[in-house]
């Protein structure tokens, strides 16, 4: 089926001629409340947190394949760059959690005032900058000490 | 592909400048949307320099005073000024609300007015909501009941039946919350909106009505209903306070209900 | 909403518009779905960081041995489909709003056939583990 709102777009003049007619700003103009912020970015994480389970995925592949597999995995979640995507995976799981949760709760018909609403908001993002600052923090020093670890155990011998 | 973008047509250049009368101590300006069907030209912003100690606290006040004394080619809906007829409904200052209840003092810098968003334009101001109208009559908002009623008696409601229906009757279909909702910007074709899917609801909730399951047979879609992603716009901008969001959680949980 | 010359293609009534072809009959499925893998993953996912704090930095034949434990791999299995699940249901929800027109159905189709091979992968992965733990057993 076609758009049926296209009907709805021709005009006709003062003189009877049939005209275009234009389409009123939209997100040109509309104020960015923190409540559609936040909803794009519920959206938005979900891609991001697929992406990286697609990639955590590919990790467990290289793990089942064998150790040169799992060596070149390790390049990728070892060095900097690939651990800034980690916490990025880290922090868009935890928010779309965070937005998750909201969302069920919505789905059992509680908070749903705008005042709750825009008091919610802000408790969101602070859960969420929280929750992934001592996630991120915690899993990558956890990362760094074993590999100290091994490290040592390796001049040893 | 969904158009993010305006179209060519519609897109937005700068207009005229209509300074304020002489010696006018306190001046706001107006920047108001102007398309008109008979100069094959794109829309524009004209600004409207007001004088605020000349006119009432309304944004309507404002443009009524423009239409009046500086520029009668403004076009624009009003007609009870008092928030119940619903016409005035347009963008002011980024959000959906009526011309008629939104006061001047509530906002800061120039005052920018649009017509209700992502719709065809009319003239100015001015949208066509005859597709959001059809959407409306398309769920039947009407009482429908297969018994007679008693004879000499209205159809009965108890108190708290009747409570149920409160926080919808009171919508006056400005259609602000549907205009205001991205996912009906980009699927308003299909998606109801939030407005009609309200007053789906408060038939729904009516105990007096006796075609409550038909009416859940005619939302059971992924974009009739489903389509509402809680981006929570609709709450945020209705001006009379009520609820569009809530009322459409409300029948998503009646469907749960009735399948799961 | 093109810029070519306008002309009413479509003289059909605004009700006959608005009533289109009529409701699909199916929404609440898919919204149920997508709730209930969404509550399924908390504690999984929760699970699941709790593991990594435990294999952060781990070598090859650390993350072999953790994932052939049956409840590890019980565990990852679960995570791996829900994941995906609920990935799929929310791509396509995506595709929904914003892919019209001729290309919406292969992309929905395109989505759920890449979610669906991904958590594949991930199940088979997890089944050589555990095949890999008990040789070594």
């Amino acid at each position: 089926m076609q758009d049926i709102r296209k009907a709805l777009y021709v005009g006709t003049r003062s003189d009877g001629r049939l005209i275009q007619r234009p389409m009123s700003p939209h997100l040109q103009i509309y104020r960015y409340r923190l409540s559609m912020v936040l909803s794009i970015s519920n959206r938005l994480t979900g891609v991001a947190a697929t992406g990286g389970a697609a990639l955590g995925v590919f990790w467990l592949a290289a793990a089942a394949k064998g150790p040169k597999a799992f060596a070149t995995a390790r390049k990728v979640t070892g060095n900097p760059a690939g651990q800034l995507l980690l916490v990025g995976w880290l922090a868009s799981v935890v928010y779309h959690t965070v937005g998750g949760i909201r969302h069920l709760i919505w789905d059992s018909g509680k908070r749903y005032d705008k005042e709750e609403l825009n008091k919610d908001g802000p408790v969101a993002v602070g859960v969420t900058a929280g929750v992934s600052t001592v996630l991120a923090a915690g899993l990558l020093g956890v990362a760094a000490k074993r590999a100290r670890a091994v490290a040592k155990a390796g001049k040893a011998s | 592909m969904v158009e993010l973008r305006l179209p060519r047509n519609s897109e937005i250049g700068k207009g005229k400048t209509y300074p304020a009368p002489a010696g006018a101590k306190n001046v706001r300006t107006f920047r108001v949307y102007r398309w008109t069907p008979d100069d094959d030209k794109n829309p524009v912003v004209d600004s409207y320099e007001v004088d605020l100690d000349t006119i009432g606290p309304m944004v309507l006040d404002a443009i009524i005073h423009i239409k009046n004394d500086v520029d009668p080619t403004l076009t624009f809906r009003r007609s009870c000024r008092e928030g119940i007829c619903g016409s005035c409904a347009m963008n002011i200052d980024g959000e959906n609300t009526l011309a008629c209840l939104k006061p001047i003092k509530d906002i800061k810098g120039d005052v920018r007015i649009y017509p209700l968003p992502h719709m065809p334009i009319v003239k100015d101001l001015v949208s066509n909501l005859d597709g959001a109208y059809a959407q409306l009559r398309a769920i039947n908002p009407w009482l429908q009941s297969d018994s007679a009623p008693p004879p000499d008696a209205e159809r009965k409601q108890s108190i708290e039946e009747r409570a149920k229906l409160d926080g919808m009757w009171e919508c006056i279909l400005c259609f602000c919350c549907t205009t205001s909702c991205p996912s009906y910007w980009w699927n308003g074709d299909k998606y109801l909106g939030p407005a009609v899917l309200l007053a789906a609801y408060r038939w729904i909730a009516d105990s007096r009505d006796e075609h409550t399951g038909d009416r859940l047979d005619g939302l059971e879609d992924t974009f009739k209903l489903y389509a509402c992603r809680t981006i929570m716009n609709c709450t945020q901008t209705c001006p009379k306070g009520l609820n569009p969001a809530k009322a459409i959680g409300r029948i998503k949980e009646l469907q749960i209900e009735r399948k799961v | 909403m093109t810029d070519s010359a306008p002309h009413i293609e479509v003289m059909r009534s605004q009700l006959g518009r608005a009533r289109g072809l009529g409701a699909g009959g199916s929404g609440t499925g898919h919204w149920w779905a997508e709730r209930v893998t969404a509550a399924s993953l908390l504690p999984l996912s929760t699970w699941f960081i709790v593991q990594m704090f435990r294999l952060g930095g781990a070598d090859h034949a650390e993350v072999v041995k953790w994932g052939g434990k049956p409840v590890n791999a019980t565990m990852l299995t679960a995570l791996i489909i829900t994941t995906f699940y609920h990935a799929q249901l929310g791509l396509q929800v995506i595709v929904d709003d914003y892919v019209h027109g001729k290309a919406h159905l292969p992309t929905r189709i395109l989505v759920k056939l890449v979610t669906s091979l991904l958590g594949l992968l991930g199940v088979f992965a997890v089944i050589k583990l555990v095949a890999a733990g008990n040789r070594r057993s």
